[in-house]
This record gives C-alpha cells, sequence and structure tokens, in this order.
C-alpha cells in the first residue's frame, strides 16, 4: 500500500491535533502523525516548518525550549488554550464536511 | 486568532532578527540530525542518509525564507532588500542622486513653506482650550453705512455693510439678555500705546479686554492672575496682564514684575499677571503686549466726543465673543435669539442714519480663529502662492521623471533579466516605486528643513518693518504630516511614467542588446509629453512673472500727484490723559515750529491720514447752496499749514493754507480737482461753502493718491488741523538730502517739547509707498524666480531629448550624409523636432495662461489679464531658449563624420 499526500488544507489540524496530544518537537510532530496515521501519510518535510510558525504566528501553539530524549537542545511546541479551541471547530467542520461528503458520495441513483 | 500575539510575534521577529535566525537554524540542525539518525539506524549509509535528508528538508535558506514568510515577514524582507537595492543604485550614481534629491527637496520645500504661511491664515485656531466652542458676534446692515462712528473693521460686500464692532452699552444690554453663552465677553485690539517702565517710553501694542475675558478665553496666567470681572470697574485703580515676549523683554522674566507700577499713555498701572506665551490675544495676527480692563479706556484711551466710550452708543469699536456649549442649541437659534435685543438696544440708543431697512442685524459666526479680519485679505494672495508652488514641484518632477526615464533605458535590461527570471511585474513595479519614494523621502527631509529655516521669509516679506508680526506661523506637526504625505505622492508621481513604461516593454527585445525596438520609440514619447508639460507650465510662470513685474512697475510709475522723495514720516500720538484735544493742538504747533528749526529740515507738516498708507478717512460732503443728498461722500484729510508745500502738490486755483487759519478764524477747506469735477461741475468753487460746519473752500489743488497706490485720485477735501481736533497725527519732514541720521536730531528735537512723546513707526515716505506693495513684489519675485527655475529645468529636458535621438539617429545621419545631404539640412532636421516640441508647448502653455491669469485679474494694475505684450515676450524667451538648447545636439549632429556614423552602432 502506497502513502498518501496530506490533503490540502488538513496538515494545520494533523499538527494542532499531534501535538494536542503532548508538547512536541518539530522532528516529533513528523513522527507522531506518520505513527498514529500507521505510516500511510507522508508529510513534505518543507512544509512543516513554515505550518508551525504560522500556527504559532497566528497564537495556536507556543513554544519553549526543553531537553530532547538524547539531551539535546530542542523547540518544543505545545498547543494553547486557543489553538484547543481552534482545533475542536476545525474538526466539527471536518465532521460536518466528511459526513456531508460520505452522503453524497454513497448516493445511489434510486435514492433521488 | 489573536491580534495581540501577531504583533507580538511579528515585532519580535522584526527586532530581534538575530535571535531568530540562530533560532530557527538551531531548530532545523536539529530535525535533520534526527532525521539522519533514524534513517541510518534503518539500516542506510550515513553518506546517503544525509543525502536524503539534504533533499527532503531543502536547503537551509529557503526554510528560513519560508518560516519567515509563514510570520507575515515576506513583505517586509522584500521591502528591505528593495531599499538596500535601491540606496545602492543611488550611491552608485551620486550625481544623479544629488540632482535628484535637491530639485525635489526644493520643491517640497517651497510648498512646506507655502502650506505653513496658508495654514496659519486659513486653518491656524487661537491657542486656547475648545478654541471650537468660541463664537463671534458681527452685524450686518443695508447698503449704507448705518452708525454715526465707527473705530474698528468695516467692509461693504454684496450690497451690505459688515463690522464686528460693537457699541459698549449694545455688549451690555447682551450680555444681560442671554444665557445661551457662557460667557459673553468683549475685547478692544489698541494698536498703539505708549508703555514708560522705569522712565524709558517705548510704543506697543495692547488689548483692552472685558472683566470675564480670561474665563471666557479659559486663559490661566503663567504668573500672578488675570483680569477680573472686580479688575473691570470705573473709577478702581489700573491693572495690566503683560504678555510673555514683554515680561521677558523689559523684566528678564523676574518675579518681581508682578505688582509693579508701569506707566500705559503717562498714567499709572499695576502689572498683576503675565500671560503663557502661546496666546496672543484674541486676534490671529497681531502681538498684543498689555491686556487691560475695559474699564480704562476712559482714563488711559479717551477716544470720541467726551472722551468716555462706555457711556457712548454712537460709537461703535468693542468687539464681542462667546463661548458656547455646542450641543445646546444651534448657532442659528442663538443667532434669532439674539436678534431681537439686539436690534432694541440698537433703537433704544442709537441715531441711525439711514432707513429702517438699514437698521442692523447680529450673526453669529465660529470663533475659533478669534478676530479674524486679515483671512479675507490674505485669502487670495495665498491661493496663487499654493497654485505657484504646486507648479514648482510638478516642474521638478517632470524633470525627475525624465531623468528616471533615461535611467531607466540604461536599466531595461536589468528588468528585463528580472521579468524573465520570473519577477512579476507587480514585483517589478514594486521595486521601481520603492526607488522612486526612497528619492522623494529624502527629498521631503531636505524639504523639512529647508521649509523650516524659511518659515518666517515669507510673512517677514508681507509684514512692514516699523509694525508688529502681521502673520504668526506655527512649523507644528501638521506641517511635517503635510510634507510627509506630499513627499509620499511626489514618489508615486514619480514611478507613474516608469510603469507605463514598463508595462509595454517586451522582455525578449529587452534582453537584446541595446532594445531599440518598439519600447525605445514609446519611451521617447512619454519623454517628450513631459517635455511639454515643462515647457507649457514654465510659459504659465513667465507669463505670471511678466504680468507681477508690468504690475508692479505700472504701479511704481503711477503718477501720484505728490514728490515722495527726501520725505520722513512718523506718527506722534499725545496721550489724552495728559493734552486735551486744545493742548494737543497746541502741542502739535509747537512740534512743528521745533522741527522746521533743526538743520537739514527743508519744511514740516502732518496730516491725520498719512498718504498711500492703506490708511483714509471718508465724511459726508453737502453742498450748502444745494438741497441736502445723504448719500453724498468725499474723503478728507486734517493736514498742517505747509501741507501742500511739503508735499509739493500743487495748488492749482486760490491759495493755501496759512498761519491765519486758526481755531477761532472762518473755517476753510482746499478740495481737490476731483472733487471740483464731481460736485462743481463747470462752475468755480472758490468761496463755495459746504457741510454743517461751513466750511468755505479757498483753493483747489492737484489730485493726489490717497489709500494705495492702485486706486484712483478719490475726490478729496482737506481742511487745517488746527480747526479739526485731530490728535493721533502723522509728520511729513521734507529733508534738505537724504539722510538717515536727521531722524536722531529730529527724536531730540520732540524729545525738548515733551520727552515721553516717542517717534512711532518711523520712515521714509518711499518705504511706507514701498509697503503697500508687497505683495506685488512677493508675486513678482517669485514668479519671475519660480519662472527661470522652470525654464532652467525645461531647457535641461529639451537638452536630454535632443541628444538622446541624436544618438539614437547617428546612424541614419551618417547614411543621410553619405548620400549627399548638407550639414544646414541635418541640422534644420534636428532644429525642426525641438521647435515642434517647443510650439506645441507654447501652445499648450498659453491656453492654460489665459485661462489661470483670469484667476488673478483683480491682483494687476493697468494691464488685462490677456496682455499681449507679456505673452509674446514670454513665448519669445521661452522660443529662443528653447532652440538654443535643442541647437547644441542639432549643431553635433550636422558635425558627425558619415565614416563614424556608419561604423556607430
Amino acid at each position: 500500500m502506497g502513502q498518501i499526500d496530506v490533503l490540502q488544507g488538513t496538515l494545520d489540524m494533523l499538527i494542532l491535533k499531534a501535538v494536542s496530544l503532548g508538547p512536541l518537537h518539530g522532528y516529533g510532530v513528523l513522527l507522531r502523525i506518520q505513527q498514529i496515521s500507521g505510516d500511510q501519510l507522508e508529510i513534505q518535510q518543507g512544509s512543516l516548518y513554515p505550518a508551525l510558525y504560522r500556527l504559532e504566528h497566528q497564537g495556536w501553539l507556543a513554544s519553549d525550549w526543553g531537553e530532547s530524549d538524547n539531551n539535546r537542545r530542542a523547540k518544543f511546541y505545545r498547543l494553547t488554550a486557543q489553538g484547543k479551541r481552534r482545533l475542536n471547530a476545525e474538526l466539527e467542520r471536518w465532521n460536518r464536511m466528511s459526513d456531508l461528503m460520505a452522503n453524497i458520495l454513497s448516493t445511489r441513483p434510486e435514492e433521488l | 486568532m489573536s491580534l495581540r500575539s501577531r504583533l507580538r510575534s511579528f515585532t519580535s521577529s522584526l527586532f530581534h532578527r538575530a535571535e531568530l535566525d540562530s533560532n530557527m537554524e538551531a531548530e532545523f540542525r536539529f530535525h535533520f540530525d534526527k532525521y539522519v539518525e533514524h534513517l541510518t539506524q534503518s539500516g542506510i549509509a550515513p553518506e546517503e542518509a544525509r543525502r536524503r535528508a539534504r533533499l527532503e528538508l531543502g536547503s537551509l535558506a529557503t526554510q528560513k525564507e519560508n518560516c519567515r514568510r509563514s510570520l507575515g515577514l515576506r513583505l517586509w524582507d522584500e521591502l528591505v532588500a528593495d531599499v538596500r537595492f535601491g540606496a545602492r543604485m543611488l550611491r552608485k550614481s551620486p550625481a544623479f542622486a544629488a540632482i535628484a534629491i535637491l530639485s525635489l527637496a526644493l520643491g517640497i520645500g517651497v510648498n512646506t513653506t507655502i502650506f505653513t504661511l496658508a495654514k496659519s491664515v486659513l486653518l491656524d485656531r487661537l491657542e486656547v482650550s475648545h478654541p471650537e466652542d468660541l463664537r463671534i458676534l458681527t452685524w450686518v446692515s443695508g447698503k449704507k453705512f448705518p452708525m454715526e462712528s465707527l473705530w474698528g473693521n468695516y467692509s461693504d460686500e454684496g450690497g451690505a455693510s459688515h463690522s464686528s464692532s460693537f457699541s459698549y452699552p449694545v455688549y451690555k444690554a447682551l450680555r444681560e439678555r442671554t444665557s445661551l453663552f457662557q460667557p459673553l465677553f468683549a475685547f478692544k485690539d489698541i494698536s498703539q500705546m505708549t508703555a514708560t517702565v522705569d522712565g524709558h517710553a517705548e510704543s506697543i501694542s495692547g488689548e483692552l479686554v472685558s472683566g470675564n475675558f480670561y474665563e471666557g478665553m479659559r486663559i490661566r496666567p503663567i504668573f500672578g492672575r488675570g483680569i477680573s470681572p472686580t479688575d473691570d470697574v470705573e473709577g478702581k485703580a489700573n491693572v495690566a496682564v503683560i504678555s510673555d515676549a514683554f515680561w521677558a523683554r523689559r523684566f528678564a522674566r523676574s518675579p518681581s514684575a508682578i505688582g509693579k507700577s508701569i506707566e500705559i499713555n503717562l498714567l499709572p498701572v499695576t502689572i498683576v499677571g503675565v500671560n503663557p506665551p502661546t496666546f496672543i490675544g484674541a486676534q490671529m495676527s497681531r502681538l498684543p503686549e498689555v491686556f487691560m480692563p475695559l474699564a480704562a479706556q476712559p482714563t488711559v484711551l479717551p477716544r470720541g466726543k467726551a472722551g468716555n466710550l462706555l457711556k457712548d452708543p454712537n460709537n461703535w469699536w468693542l468687539q464681542i465673543m462667546g463661548r458656547v456649549d455646542s450641543r445646546e442649541a444651534s448657532d442659528a437659534a442663538r443667532q434669532s435669539a439674539l436678534d431681537l435685543p439686539f436690534v432694541q438696544a440698537v433703537k433704544s440708543g442709537v441715531t441711525i442714519k439711514a432707513g429702517r431697512d438699514d437698521l442692523p442685524h447680529i450673526r453669529v459666526l465660529p470663533g475659533r480663529r478669534g478676530s479674524d479680519y486679515e483671512k479675507s485679505e490674505f485669502i487670495k494672495p495665498i491661493y496663487v502662492l499654493i497654485v505657484l508652488s504646486v507648479f514648482v514641484l510638478l516642474i521638478a518632477c517632470a524633470n525627475l521623471a525624465n531623468l528616471l526615464l533615461a535611467r531607466s533605458a540604461a536599466r531595461q535590461r536589468e528588468m528585463s533579466v528580472r521579468v524573465a527570471m520570473g519577477a512579476s511585474r507587480m514585483r517589478v513595479l514594486r521595486q521601481v516605486t520603492t526607488e522612486s519614494l526612497l528619492l522623494s523621502l529624502t527629498g521631503g527631509v531636505g524639504g523639512v528643513i529647508l521649509g523650516y529655516s524659511s518659515r518666517n521669509l515669507l510673512p517677514h516679506l508681507i509684514s512692514t518693518p516699523w509694525e508688529d508680526g502681521r502673520l504668526q506661523t506655527r512649523f507644528d506637526l501638521y506641517v511635517i504630516l503635510f510634507t510627509l504625505g506630499l513627499s509620499v505622492i511626489t514618489g508615486l508621481l514619480l514611478s507613474i511614467p516608469l510603469a507605463l513604461q514598463g508595462r509595454r516593454e517586451d522582455v525578449s527585445s529587452g534582453l537584446k542588446e541595446g532594445g531599440r525596438g518598439s519600447a525605445a520609440r514609446s519611451h521617447n514619447f512619454t519623454n517628450k509629453a513631459l517635455v511639454i508639460f515643462q515647457l507649457s507650465v514654465s510659459l504659465v510662470l513667465l507669463f505670471g512673472a511678466g504680468l507681477f513685474l508690468k504690475t508692479l512697475s505700472n504701479l511704481r510709475a503711477a503718477p501720484i500727484g505728490f514728490q515722495p522723495d527726501r520725505v520722513l514720516v512718523f506718527e506722534i500720538d499725545p496721550p489724552r490723559s495728559r493734552y486735551t484735544p486744545e493742548a494737543a493742538l497746541t502741542l502739535h504747533k509747537r512740534i512743528l515750529d521745533t522741527i522746521a528749526a533743526v538743520p537739514g529740515v527743508q519744511s514740516a507738516s502732518l496730516s491725520s491720514d498719512p498718504l498711500v498708507a492703506l490708511d483714509s478717512s471718508i465724511n459726508q460732503f453737502q453742498r450748502n447752496d444745494r438741497p441736502k443728498d445723504a448719500k453724498a461722500q468725499a474723503w478728507f484729510n486734517a493736514v498742517g499749514t505747509n501741507f501742500f508745500e511739503t508735499l509739493q502738490i500743487p495748488i492749482l486755483a486760490g491759495r493755501s493754507f496759512n498761519s491765519s487759519d486758526i481755531l477761532t478764524s472762518p473755517k476753510v477747506a482746499i478740495i481737490n480737482q476731483k472733487l471740483a469735477h464731481k460736485f462743481f461741475p463747470g462752475e468755480n468753487p472758490i468761496g463755495k461753502t459746504f457741510n454743517e460746519e461751513k466750511y468755505e473752500i479757498v483753493g483747489v489743488c492737484g489730485d493726489t493718491k490717497y489709500e494705495d497706490l492702485k486706486s484712483d485720485a478719490p475726490a478729496t477735501f482737506f481742511v487745517p488741523y488746527t480747526q479739526s481736533f485731530e490728535s493721533n497725527v502723522t509728520y511729513e519732514i521734507r529733508t534738505l538730502a537724504p539722510s538717515a541720521e536727521i531722524l536722531k536730531s529730529l527724536q531730540q528735537a520732540v524729545a525738548t517739547v515733551d520727552k515721553d512723546l516717542p517717534l512711532i513707526h518711523a520712515r521714509t515716505q518711499n518705504e511706507q509707498i514701498d509697503a503697500t506693495l508687497s505683495n506685488q513684489r512677493i508675486f513678482a519675485l517669485l514668479t519671475s524666480a519660480f519662472g527661470v527655475l522652470a525654464l532652467i529645468l525645461a531647457c535641461i529636458g529639451i537638452y536630454g531629448i535632443m541628444a538622446y535621438t541624436v544618438t539614437r539617429r547617428t546612424n541614419e545621419i551618417g547614411i543621410r550624409m553619405a548620400l549627399g545631404a548638407p550639414r544646414t539640412k541635418v541640422l534644420r532636421m534636428i532644429l525642426r523636432e525641438a521647435s515642434t516640441l517647443t510650439i506645441i508647448g507654447v501652445i499648450i502653455g498659453i491656453a492654460a495662461s489665459l485661462f489661470l491669469a483670469r484667476l488673478v485679474s483683480t491682483m494687476l494694475y493697468g494691464l488685462k489679464p490677456s496682455d499681449p505684450t507679456a505673452l509674446s515676450s514670454a513665448a519669445v524667451i521661452l522660443v529662443a531658449i528653447a532652440l538654443l538648447a535643442g541647437w547644441i545636439p542639432a549643431r553635433r549632429a550636422s558635425r558627425v563624420d558619415p565614416m563614424d556614423a556608419l561604423r556607430h552602432e
């Protein structure tokens, strides 16, 4: 089974979700998304950091410098209260959208 | 999204750029190492792992740039890069940068100076708290001037009389009858009084104010106290508040000034306070130095028949202002509430001269600028100055745009490379705009410096040297903001031709060497349009210079009817507190006799109004042998016995005044020719009598200019001062030789009569006449200077474009000459192009000139706004200079060696 690219516009949501499970450094975010998706999602490494910086700029993420597992300094991202609200709103929107899409896509001729 | 967090991250990334950079680097390094570690763990060779990581992550620089972009820093980064690049380009051509910035600084500086002046005339407010809540009262009545006596400003526009002067009884009645003002207060500017501090007398200006003036204006003295209602009681000891400038000049800011007794018009007055330096009285353009209660008028400044104006309903002199609560009522409501009590107060006290229709009615006007009748005087000259200065800036812009276009032709390749490499048109345009803005803002800084250093130049040119400053300008934040705005507009204006040109540019032709395709031709077109524009504006300015110069010389050459050379004039104002009207007559007689004996004095005289000094008096003129005509009026002047001899005004019939015309002898008058023609057509006026006083006409004199040079000599009658009780008079002294030292002897001579009488506003009669020409002189000066500047810039423009044409066509010219075209033909060919441009420019310029000149027609004298001499000489000068500028490159073209030209690529 091949990997699929991240759907346009969903990277922010994925990052927020990944970070909501616990503070992570950039590489950790990458790993966690891949891990949760069972290695099916491929995130372009080049687009990760601009997204992280944008989310922090918008106040949804906050960051601190801390020690990583092998005692190196790393920048850890965590979700802010504002980010949490944003994630919930995004999730609700996503759920409504995917329900709607599922409904539309599963429509059969005789149901019309 | 929180604005605050965004702002914080934005500013921190702007101001801690280095920190942000190193943090980013550390983060990417960490990521990179982690990834490599991960890859090697899964069995990939370290070398290969690093290669793959580098490939997937991209370069550090790209990552950083992308991250900065997501922080919203992209525009900023590009702006910084553009500014840096622009600055480097300018540094590379310092001559161009110097010319560009200098001409912009000149253009913007001129506008800043004019704006500072315009702001003070049109926009500035009194420096008191909430000036917008102030109102000033004026009245308007029918065509005929209704009051018996008015001391103050008065105008008759549109068939109605306007004035802001009221009588004291009317002010009192209004104050009692209205609650719409908190409070209604009154004041009067006194242009001249004598202040004596520690035995040293000087002539100053002052203001009489009602007891509630300080409350109404909300002025708090910086030292001592203001004038209070308890001071404004007749018979009380006189007190005064002095201006900050007077405090500094006469008391060196010593606190002991408070409580000190000085003399105003030789009467003791106690200083009780010092005004803040920002407060310059209730007028924008005067600088009163001593403020006293109105109650001091009868003693300190006696005036009118009884000397006391406070009880006189027939003398209108007081200005009234009020502070209102703007939420409470409208000005219309205030006006209608005040009008009835006003009309009643007028009717109860005043003898109105004319019919019922001429009863005055009140008007409530904005008072944020206080009493502001100078505005109407300056408003038109200001508009003309604004137009002139905008023209100068436009010419500077056109010239610079031309230079920029020439430069951009040289940089065409660079631009094409940018576009070819993927820069959007917008991006290239933005860079061009940044560069023009960089130029214009630097020019703007120069403009601010220029404007600041010349902020007092125009007010100085406008004001008369022997009077206190008439126009106060403030160089404040608004001026800086105006200049900033103007610089930005200029920068955008400059980039327009470049943008237009960039739009047409074709990348592939731009990349080719030289780029001589269609782009070059269209560039040339914009260039030509700019030169034509310059030429036409130059013509407008030259024509304006011609009009104003001719006006000035017409005014100077206008026959004035008297001989002003070697005549000194000064005023003497004997205080009524020391001299009764009768005593003043004796005093003037003694002063005249003393002065006449001073060596070097040929003859001495005096008059109630100085000639050509914007002063005049009007009186009724009723022939005693004809039925009464209430409307008949004539100008008059009370003069000394030697007046006609001193000013060398010819007596055409009858006799001059002589020493036998005294107070007790029959009243006599001398009329001028104009009056004789007007009131005695075809008759001999000698021996006729007029007016209640039964003046007998004993002589007819030549016509003289009276108020100013512009107006024709009015119908005037002269009476001897010995029969008219004028106390404040102007002396005219004819000296044997032009000399400044004689003034000192005159001063000493007057001091022997009364040591407390200063010679006020001493000047020569010619200086006096010149002062009335200040507006015309400024316009002549500025239009000439601007016109010459414009001409020079236009010449550079036309030279530049012709030189460019010649270079571009060298090859063609070579072919023509190789085929046998004579040099003169080549010369003519190039000159024809230059003259086409010039003629188009001249035609547009003439049309614009004729249109604009109509707007200044009232400011001209002795010529029409379409004056053909001024117009044709402007056109001839412009054509001649432009052709000369075009002739230099044309001659170069005609000297081209065909062999060289053919090789030339």
